[in-house]
């Protein structure tokens, strides 16, 4: 034979992964970002020029300058400061809530879409209850039940965001289930668990990488509407969406108290998307060339 | 020559909004080792139903299937012992673009039933035996790390092959695997499952639709409508005694790649193939049927030996075939 | 006298993909008399789909062009018509059957509202002479006209196949393009489907071109084959010269690969290998690297066509003893 000699080794998927992802700029580019704000989550003071709760009244309302790249708000703290230290329990919540109840939601989703209908109705309509109940009350409950702590926040989050990855997960499971190849895996002796880890879940990417950057946004947002009720992060610790809370009635004198943080959240939201999009290109094969 | 395969009154129903579906209904048959037993019918004849459910990819409703000496009794199989059934027998299956998961290499999908019975020493040993699958099915060594998409119809159907072949079983389900293939790959593939039959003594069933592959690749062919055996025979019988006037009916609407001057006048058949949710007694062909009489809408045929060897569920095969009742063997 | 409906001369079609240039097509010619029905043999990406979107005008526009040559219908050149032209000629004179009847109906409207729209898209009649008309047409297709207002989904694949003939023959076109009509129905049902097309096409006159894999159901149903290979017709005639006079090493070799139904084969003789890539043909003779009577002439230059016998060309230097073309 003469391609006998072909090393006995498998050529790394990783190494293929990345390659894919690397040729789509734009990924790459919001990876970058990403890898920036976490670096700002993790060691703000390097970062920020500023203590994020340095008041300030003489300059109260500054606009942008070289002191104040992003200006100040109403008691005069540095803006630029505060998005930074905010990126800290924005992204640190959205982050850890989106993963936790993605990897619940799969859980859940894929052992409905997978086993029989009693099972399957157990937990969905348990999750339709959940989504019958509107988000945003479900999480004042959980916080008001344990309590009001950053823990207790991301954990509501992470509850009410469970079903939709429950749905999305199951549906996607269910028509991977009917496939020949699942057949084709079962005959070869594949056990349940191989079944669902091995052959359906890896094909089932995409659904839910779009549904994991979009509620990285909703978390986001969560957070900003939990902690204008009061519940959640406290002043004067910064956070985006309650500084743009904050900011709300100084808008039509002092565009950048707003702009910033608001653009941040936009720019986040916009870069988990885009890295999302690049992410479930690079993990199909299908898509080589 | 010993059974590979004994199945007597073999039921799969299916529950439906609608009502029960027999999608197998009482089927009965047996294959010899080494041999090649042909099932041939339409769409919703419950083919695929078959081979599945002999496969234990689905659980019989009842019936009794002896495979290779061992009865399996009450069809309520412990996953373990599923899996243990499956080291013997394998399947082949029909669509080569969706019976491959498209996110495993060629090398992981044929490597997959060696992980699973724990078939290897070390990673070289496995690497060895994937090697072989691959030489064996024809597949170029340098394909290891292709992915499915890659490839063409034909290289595919290979790897579901190797697949199949990787646990050494001694009998195959073949699910329409030439299908899908152009006609002149299709000829590459039944090549080489031939030759494996003989390399590997491998009994096989062969489930299609194309009655001129079933001709060709097998020693007995059982013909199926709405999950009813119709007639059962040898192969050169059935293609020329064809008692059953389905099987008449099948055979003629076939289009031959042949031209004489006389171009043959076929009867065709009229209506279309009926629902198998909550059969009504009778024979299931007679709606269809130009020969059908009234005992046909009110009594269920049995499937009876008309000719040596050669049986037939129809209550007139022999007045619509003329044969003299002396050929009878009661 | 020239009794030609449709000529085509040295037709060439390209597809752009991912920056390559796919030849799809390469410098066909042949020409359809009226009433005549011609088959169109080959395997997946042979080029037989492109030919026949090319002759109705509907290859998409971004990423395919016809490279050279020409369509003539009854002496006018199809590729420069205005657009509106091109409407009324599609379906008017020319209709298509596509392969799958599962989606080639729209599910939300009924089927004999689907046949109406056809027919008054292309005629100026009353609503009602349309639904009349279309009740007709199911009549001539076989099913009931009580079955005017159901849907599609309650109907079976062959019922369904028969819905979009009827639609195809709503205008009443002279000329009837068929992409493998019964490749996705069974056996009994694709007789039936053969037979009603045969029985429509014989009543109206309607020339049809007819593509399959199958060579079964060009010998029952069409007077000429053309068989193609990577974008070439490589062998053209009557039925009865492509099969009882085989020329072409490939028509020979997919007469070798089908089990044939009358005669006892032990062991098929299949093709070797592949079919070539579309992108990147080989020179010469695109069948040689498969071929067993390979030379090394095969490999180089144009194979030009050779006349065997009346009606009948080959393109293979097997044949070149005979006049070239």
């Amino acid at each position: 034979m003469k391609d006998n000699n072909i090393p006995l080794k498998k050529k790394s998927q990783f190494k293929d992964i990345v390659k894919r992802f690397l040729k789509d700029k734009v990924a790459v580019l919001s990876l970058i970002f990403i890898v920036f704000l976490v670096f700002c989550a993790l060691f703000p003071n390097v970062v920020a020029p500023y203590e994020y709760d340095k008041y300030d009244m003489a300059h109260a309302f500054s606009p942008v300058s070289f002191e104040h790249f992003f200006g100040t708000d109403n008691y005069g703290r540095d803006i630029f400061s505060r998005v930074v230290y905010g990126a800290r329990i924005s992204l640190g919540i959205g982050l850890v809530a989106v993963i936790s109840s993605c990897f619940v939601g799969i859980i859940l989703g894929a052992i409905a879409g997978y086993y029989s209908d009693r099972i399957d109705n157990i937990i969905m309509r348990l999750m339709d209850i959940m989504l019958a109940i509107p988000s945003i009350l479900l999480m004042m409950a959980i916080v008001t039940a344990l309590g009001n702590s950053t823990l207790n926040l991301t954990i509501a989050i992470a509850v009410s965001n469970v079903p939709g990855y429950a749905r999305i997960v199951r549906a996607s499971v269910m028509t991977e289930k009917g496939k020949e190849y699942i057949e084709a895996a079962k005959s070869v002796g594949s056990s349940d668990f191989k079944i669902i880890m091995r052959h359906i879940l890896p094909n089932c990417m995409a659904p839910i990488i779009v549904q994991a950057t979009m509620s990285i946004a909703t978390s986001i947002l969560s957070i900003a509407a939990l902690s204008f009720v009061g519940l959640g992060i406290t002043p004067p610790t910064p956070e985006w969406g309650s500084m743009l809370n904050d900011a709300q009635s100084f808008m039509r004198d002092h565009y950048h108290v707003v702009l910033f943080p608001g653009l941040m959240i936009m720019l986040t939201v916009f870069a988990f998307n885009l890295l999302g999009d690049g992410l479930r290109d690079a993990l199909d094969p299908k898509l080589k060339n | 020559m010993s059974k590979m395969l004994e199945v007597s009154n073999l039921k799969k129903y299916f529950k439906t909004p609608s009502g029960m579906l027999h999608a197998v209904d009482d089927v009965s048959f047996d294959i010899e080792k080494g041999q090649t037993l042909g099932v041939v019918g339409e769409s919703g004849c419950g083919k695929s139903t078959l081979g599945r459910t002999i496969m234990r990819l689905h659980a019989p409703t009842s019936g009794r299937v002896i495979f290779d000496g061992k009865e399996s009794g009450s069809f309520k199989e412990s996953a373990a012992e599923i899996k243990e059934h499956h080291k013997n027998m394998q399947m082949i299956f029909q669509d080569p673009y969706s019976s491959l998961n498209p996110r495993m290499s060629v090398s992981e999908i044929i490597a997959e039933p060696l992980i699973n019975y724990h078939m290897y020493k070390n990673k070289e040993e496995l690497w060895r035996q994937v090697y072989e699958l691959m030489d064996t099915v024809g597949l170029a060594r340098r394909l290891a790390n292709a992915y499915p998409h890659e490839l063409d119809g034909g290289r595919r159907q290979r790897i579901g092959v190797a697949r199949a072949l990787a646990v050494n079983p001694k009998f195959i389900v073949c699910d329409e695997p030439v299908s899908a293939l152009d006609v002149s790959i299709q000829a590459q593939i039944l090549n080489l499952m031939q030759d494996l039959q003989q390399q590997r003594s491998l009994t096989y069933m062969f489930i299609t639709h194309n009655m001129s592959v079933v001709k060709h690749i097998s020693d007995e062919i059982i013909v199926m409508y709405l999950g009813t055996v119709v007639e059962c025979a040898s192969s050169d019988d059935i293609f020329k005694d064809r008692l059953h006037p389905y099987t008449k009916a099948l055979l003629d609407a076939i289009p031959v790649a042949e031209i004489n001057n006389n171009r043959k006048e076929r009867t065709l058949l009229k209506g279309e193939i009926s629902s198998p949710i909550n059969p009504k007694p009778g024979c299931r062909f007679a709606v269809r049927c130009p020969y059908a009489e009234e005992k046909c809408y009110n009594f269920t045929p049995e499937l009876r030996e008309v000719l040596p060897h050669h049986r037939v569920t129809c209550h007139y095969a022999e007045k619509i075939n003329h044969l003299s009742v002396n050929h009878r063997e009661d | 006298m020239d009794n030609k409906i449709l000529d085509i001369k040295n037709l060439s079609i390209t597809y752009e993909a991912d920056g390559a240039i796919v030849k799809a097509v390469n410098d066909i010619s042949f020409s359809l008399e009226k009433g005549d029905a011609l088959g169109i043999v080959g395997e997946t990406g042979a080029g037989k789909t492109t030919t026949a979107l090319a002759i109705m005008q509907l290859l998409p526009n971004i990423n395919s062009k016809i490279a050279g040559g020409e369509i003539k219908y009854e002496g006018i050149d199809v590729i420069t018509m205005s657009e509106e032209k091109k409407r009324e000629y599609r379906g008017n004179k020319i209709s298509m059957i596509f392969q799958d009847p599962m989606t080639a109906l729209n599910p939300i409207f009924t089927v004999g509202e689907q046949i109406a729209e056809v027919i008054r898209l292309h005629n100026t009649v009353t609503e009602k002479e349309a639904s009349k008309r279309a009740e007709n047409m199911l009549e001539m297709v076989g099913i009931p006209k009580n079955r005017y207002y159901d849907y599609p989904h309650q109907f079976s694949g062959g019922m369904k196949q028969r819905v979009i003939i009827a639609i195809a023959l709503a205008c009443t076109p002279s000329l009837l393009i068929a992409d493998e009509p019964t490749t996705a129905l069974d056996v009994t049902i694709q007789a039936q489907v053969l037979a009603l097309i045969e029985g429509l096409r014989k009543e109206n006159n309607t020339s049809l071109i007819l593509i399959t894999h199958d060579l079964g159901v060009i010998a029952e149903t069409c007077e000429k084959a053309a068989i193609m290979y990577a974008g070439e017709i490589v062998e053209i005639g009557t039925t009865e010269q492509i099969f009882n006079n085989t020329r072409h090493p490939y028509t020979e070799g997919l007469f070798g690969s089908i089990p044939n139904i009358n005669k006892k084969v032990h062991r098929l003789t299949p093709i070797p290998g592949l079919a070539p890539d579309p992108a990147d043909l080989p020179d010469g003779c695109k069948f040689a690297p498969r071929c067993k009577y390979k030379c090394e002439e095969c490999e180089r230059g144009n194979i030009p066509a050779f006349l065997v016998e009346e009606g009948h060309f080959v393109k293979c230097l097997r044949c070149r003893d005979n006049q070239e073309v």
